[in-house]
């Protein structure tokens, strides 16, 4: 009796693997019109920004970045579950990974996607965002190259190029040998997709190697578009945010999170697509165990920070610390703590209490806590200017609270269709067994 | 013509090779198809490959534009920079790096393509043999008076099925 996906015929293999592209069940129906509903509700509340200006947000001075950066910082920090995960697992040669890579690998381009509308929404004019491109314009004016809005650009352009490369090469396979099972029109779509993969060895040869190569390549780009993220906030002098470790401590956080987005996104997968035979116990263990000390390092990076600060006692930091300690942002605070800290730690360092269960609820537990952690970053510098008379609050309108949500839907109807059309594990990865072939 | 053999173990395709390329048939007439990698010992069918020198070649290379890229246009028009260098590598570093990172992804996927050969088919009317999961075949091309020869060798080392095709 075969005992691990390994051992199994590899038609097997594939049939289980292939099957969820084919039929959709009720529920799945319904939670695309959901994520849908939401998500076009987002847009309308985006159109209502447009027509109208930001005044129908909640940004007012001194507070000129709110939800909207939260969500671009938080986003961006999911992507990095893709490389992480995939990445260095790759390059390490690390078994256990092949059948979590993939959903990993989507995860990022989806986020990405999804971080990057943060900026243009921003802006308010979002139309006139090809402004940020570098070509000479009417006045024969260049973008600044200075600034870290361009960073941000040429990073998460490069970011997002390469995740859908990243992503795309180790599909041509699958595509290939759906190319035949399939639909007219899924046919045409696999078909046209695989490029007319046959399976020989030079494309086998070139494809390892294309891997290795971007796996190395994306790992540097990843670290570097979380680390430009954090110089947005660092480059400035505003209280708590000029400190020289925002790049590691944002980088940090970013594969915290992404790890935790991962797991929940497997558990559901392994749940809705009947996948428990290929996402065992022994995957989620080795998330866990990974989790745990992403916030281990979390927490000692947010120790770091705030320390330093708190023993420097300069006037215009205190008030932004007290703020989120002390007074009206500390629950906030707290509750990130108990989230990103307590909970892991409880959860996923007592061996008898880690299950896939409680992986699943401690790192949702960590999505909601990062977030937080955001927010926490954004808002309270901005509200508490070193002009202490020029301090204020933020609340979001909803407009911003309907796009944040469309967010959300948009990950989760993405991430359906693409369950949909491709399969979530790579079937290639899984060499068959000679002995148990059918 | 091409001679196409089936086999079910890799072991019996390693020996094929190498008495082919014993018998003077050249590593880059021999083809293996399989539904997933192969792994073949090194020296059997080796296949050189220059993507990493492309990527490295297409990163300082786009390294080196983006940098000269950026400095024209910083003196292009010059803006106020409140005693700051016009042009900083401390200032545009960042974008120099990722421009030489994307230049290296693009080139690696660009090269992916061309060396697999799949923009890029090195024989259009060579036959594709169809692949079943746990299949290998081994395609060869070779002179039609060699054709025997293979089929034969083929047939020794357990192929299941022979097929040529091709004048």
């Amino acid at each position: 009796m075969a005992t691990t996906p390994e051992l199994l015929p590899y038609g097997r293999i594939r049939e289980d693997l292939f099957r969820p592209l084919s039929g959709v069940s009720r529920n799945y129906v319904l939670a695309t019109v959901v994520a849908f509903v939401i998500g076009a509700a987002g847009l309308v509340a985006w159109g209502h920004q447009l027509r109208s200006g930001m005044g129908v947000t909640g940004l007012r001075r001194p507070v000129f970045w709110g939800f909207y950066l939260v969500n671009f910082v938080f986003w961006i920090g999911i992507s990095h579950a893709g490389t992480l995960i995939s990445a260095i697992l790759r390059l390490t040669d690390a078994a256990w990974r092949k059948p979590v890579t993939r959903a990993a690998e989507a995860i990022t381009v989806f986020a990405l996607m999804i971080g990057a509308m943060f900026p243009i929404i921003h802006l308010g004019r979002g139309w006139l965002f090809y402004w940020l491109f570098p070509y000479p314009n009417g006045r024969m004016l260049w973008p600044n190259f200075r600034s870290p809005l361009l960073w941000d650009v040429t990073a998460i352009t490069t970011y997002l190029t390469g995740s859908v490369i990243y992503l795309y090469l180790p599909l041509i396979p699958d595509l290939a040998q759906l190319a035949e099972h399939r639909t007219l029109w899924r046919r045409t779509l696999y078909r046209t997709l695989s490029l007319g993969w046959t399976g020989s060895d030079r494309e086998w040869h070139a494809l390892e190697r294309a891997m290795k190569l971007m796996a190395g390549m994306i790992l540097a780009v990843a670290v570097s578009v979380h680390t430009v993220v954090a110089w947005d906030f660092a480059m400035t002098v505003a209280p708590m945010w000029h400190s020289t470790i925002f790049g590691p401590y944002f980088v940090t956080g970013a594969i915290f999170s992404g790890i935790a987005a991962l797991i929940v996104v497997l558990a559901a997968l392994r749940k809705i697509l009947h996948l428990e035979f290929y996402l065992t116990r022994h995957h989620f263990n080795n998330l866990a165990k990974l989790l745990l000390l992403m916030s281990l390092l979390w927490f000692y990076f947010t120790m770091a920070e705030n320390l330093t600060v708190w023993y420097g006692n300069d006037p215009g930091e205190m008030a932004v610390f007290a703020a989120r300690t002390r007074a009206r942002y500390a629950p906030y605070f707290w509750t990130m703590v108990l989230l990103n800290f307590v909970v892991p730690l409880v959860l996923l360092g007592i061996r008898r209490l880690r299950t896939i269960r409680t992986a699943t609820i401690a790192s949702a537990c960590v999505l909601v806590g990062m977030w937080l952690e955001r927010y926490l970053i954004i808002v309270p510098t901005l509200a508490n200017p070193r002009l202490a008379s020029a301090s204020s609050t933020y609340t979001p309108s909803w407009v911003e609270l309907a796009i944040t949500a469309a967010t959300f839907a948009a990950m989760v109807m993405l991430y359906m269709v693409f369950s949909k059309l491709f399969p979530i594990i790579a079937v290639w990865e899984f060499k068959p067994h000679p002995l148990e072939e059918e | 013509m091409f001679v196409t053999g089936e086999f079910r173990e890799k072991e019996p395709v390693v020996h094929t090779i190498r008495q082919l390329r014993d018998a003077g048939i050249d590593s880059s007439a021999l083809d293996l198809f399989s539904a997933e990698p192969v792994e073949l010992a090194r020296g059997v069918l080796d296949r050189p490959s220059r993507m990493s020198l492309v990527a490295v070649s297409a990163a300082v290379g786009t390294g080196l534009l983006a940098t000269a890229f950026i400095r024209y246009t910083q003196h292009d028009y010059k803006l106020v920079t409140g005693g700051m260098p016009l042009f900083s590598f401390w200032a545009t570093g960042v974008i120099t790096y990722e421009l030489t990172m994307l230049g290296a992804i693009v080139a690696t996927f660009g090269w992916f393509l061309r060396e697999s050969g799949l923009i890029r088919r090195r024989e259009k009317d060579a036959p594709v043999p169809h692949v079943d999961p746990g299949v290998i075949c081994l395609r060869v091309r070779c002179p039609a008076g060699q054709a025997p020869e293979t089929i034969d060798t083929m047939r020794r080392h357990g192929a299941l099925k022979i097929e040529r095709s091709g004048q």
